[in-house]
């Protein structure tokens, strides 16, 4: 058995595992038939094709950057006709940072991984529209079996400035989505285990997620400079410098001396 | 000549009345003159500023010919019971500037160049926009204003350009307001950039710095613009 991690990072995601008609919502990490998605994708797999090997993957996502939450009001003219298309509500996460991991057969991750250097269509963050920033593989890691157990020891993946951000501290507490079996009491069911991609009638059947959290060290750490960070998160004005014309004139009386009129 | 400092009250409204417009500041600065009457061509020159040192410390500094009656201003937007206004005796400063001498001065100005688009249009004033333009004005008229602003040694610069002098530009202020056209009748909008600049110069000609401090510099004098006052040098900090 081998892991696969990859490095979801973008401007915008978007990673639906409920979202139905004009309403397109996204969770808060990557879902397990999004990454799946992305993996088949690569491998140049039609939609039709079966992927019961791929969707026996085990899986795991870690938060590495949560990102912010932004909605998108869209509408669209189709190209052809030039009807309105209905209008819709997106919503996407900007500036995440995730790192996701598959485990699953020695040759298979190997394949998995080569295709992902190559692929043969090209990945995307959840929708078409959201290209990923940089090379999506992260590590293959032989001679293990469980990919939360990978994802407790790889390094912080957060953009630099975000990492800047939290130099202050050591280490970083960030939240560990792993697939539990089914009808764990900590876990929680999600509908994103792919049955099929097939355009005439995608299925997803219920998954069990349960979240953990996981302390990584921060390689921006710099002690001592606690203060220094919140002296410059927030701007002082700086006032204007003081300027006294008159301190060397001499000051003349307020009633002014009768002159004779 | 006077140097008149005049503290606003800006907890009133008169004074935020009067900070608000340029114009109203002008005509209240104007009618503390007795024998100056409104719109005289030949009055003398009559210069003012506001510093904004802090949001409860605007000074309005008046350079004047006459000595000027704030009664109205204390009145309106003043302490009439506590606080008044200050003259100082101005002449006997400028008959004492030497050439050579180091100070602090301040100056609110207009910036503006004069621009056209093609050969066959007419030359139109635009102000300045950006610090460094706003600074090169300064520095172009240094010479006939007759100071020099001291340069930054080089050890102490800290950026590639733009810091080569004991010069800074800030607080600019974009304003429009309605003016009604004395000849004409009409309804006009004046559009006035104002920036003030702080920095350290050395006197090179007294004669022409007196000029410069009493009669001002560069355009929009009525409104605020053109009041350079100098300080004693601070210490070596800048």
């Amino acid at each position: 058995m081998s892991v696969l991690a990859l490095r979801l990072a973008g401007p915008l995601q978007a990673w639906g595992s409920s979202a139905r008609f004009a309403r397109r919502t996204t969770e808060t990490a990557p879902t397990k038939s999004g990454v799946i998605g992305l993996l088949a994708a690569a491998l140049g797999r039609p939609r039709n094709a079966d992927l019961s090997d791929l969707a026996a993957l085990s899986f795991a996502v870690r938060i590495d950057q949560a990102g912010t939450r932004v909605r998108d009001f869209q509408t669209a003219r189709h190209t052809d006709t030039g009807k309105a298309m209905p209008v819709s509500e997106r919503f996407y996460l900007a500036d995440a940072v995730f790192v996701a991991a598959v485990a699953g057969d020695d040759a298979l991750v190997q394949d998995l991984h080569a295709a992902v250097r190559a692929p043969v269509h090209l990945p995307y963050l959840g929708r078409r529209s959201c290209p990923p920033q940089g090379p999506v593989d992260l590590e293959i890691v032989r001679a293990a079996d469980d990919p939360a157990a990978v994802l407790r020891e790889a390094p912080w993946q957060a953009a630099a400035w975000h990492q800047e951000r939290h130099r202050s501290r050591p280490s970083v507490r960030l939240t560990l989505l792993a697939e539990a079996a089914p009808g764990d009491p900590h876990g929680t069911a999600l509908r994103d285990q792919p049955l099929s991609f097939a355009p005439s009638h995608r299925r997803y059947a219920l998954r069990t997620v349960v979240q953990t959290s996981v302390e990584v060290p921060n390689p921006r750490f710099q002690p001592g400079e606690r203060h220094h960070a919140t002296a410059t998160g927030r701007r002082v004005p700086v006032p204007p410098p003081r300027h006294t014309p008159e301190a060397h004139l001499t000051q003349l009386p307020l009633h002014l001396p009768p002159d004779g009129h | 000549m006077y140097l008149t400092r005049f503290r606003l009250n800006t907890a009133r409204a008169g004074s935020r009345h009067l900070l608000a417009s340029p114009q109203r500041m002008h005509a209240a600065v104007m009618s503390s003159f007795a024998d100056v009457l409104p719109g005289d061509p030949h009055a003398p020159r009559v210069l003012w500023r506001i510093d904004r040192n802090s949001r409860a410390e605007a000074l309005l500094f008046i350079v004047s010919e006459q000595r000027p009656d704030l009664t109205h201003l204390v009145e309106q937007a003043g302490w009439p019971t506590t606080a008044a206004w200050q003259t100082y005796e101005y002449t006997s400063f400028l008959d004492g500037l030497a050439k050579g001498g180091i100070w602090d001065f301040r100056l609110t100005a207009n910036p503006v160049h004069h621009v056209r688009r093609s050969t066959d249009e007419i030359r139109k004033r635009t102000a300045h926009r950006t610090p460094r333009h706003q600074m090169g004005w300064l520095l172009d008229r240094q010479e006939r204003a007759g100071f020099r602003v001291l340069e930054t040694p080089a050890e102490r610069r800290r950026l590639a350009q733009g810091d080569e002098h004991q010069l800074t530009v800030r607080d600019e202020q974009r304003h429009r307001f309605g003016k009604t056209d004395t000849g004409t009748g009409l309804a006009n909008r004046v559009p006035l950039v104002t920036v003030t600049f702080d920095g350290r110069l050395e006197i090179t000609d007294p004669e022409l710095l007196r000029r410069t401090l009493t009669l001002g510099l560069g355009k929009a004098k009525a409104y605020g613009c053109g009041l350079m006052t100098l300080a004693a040098a601070s210490g070596g900090t800048r």
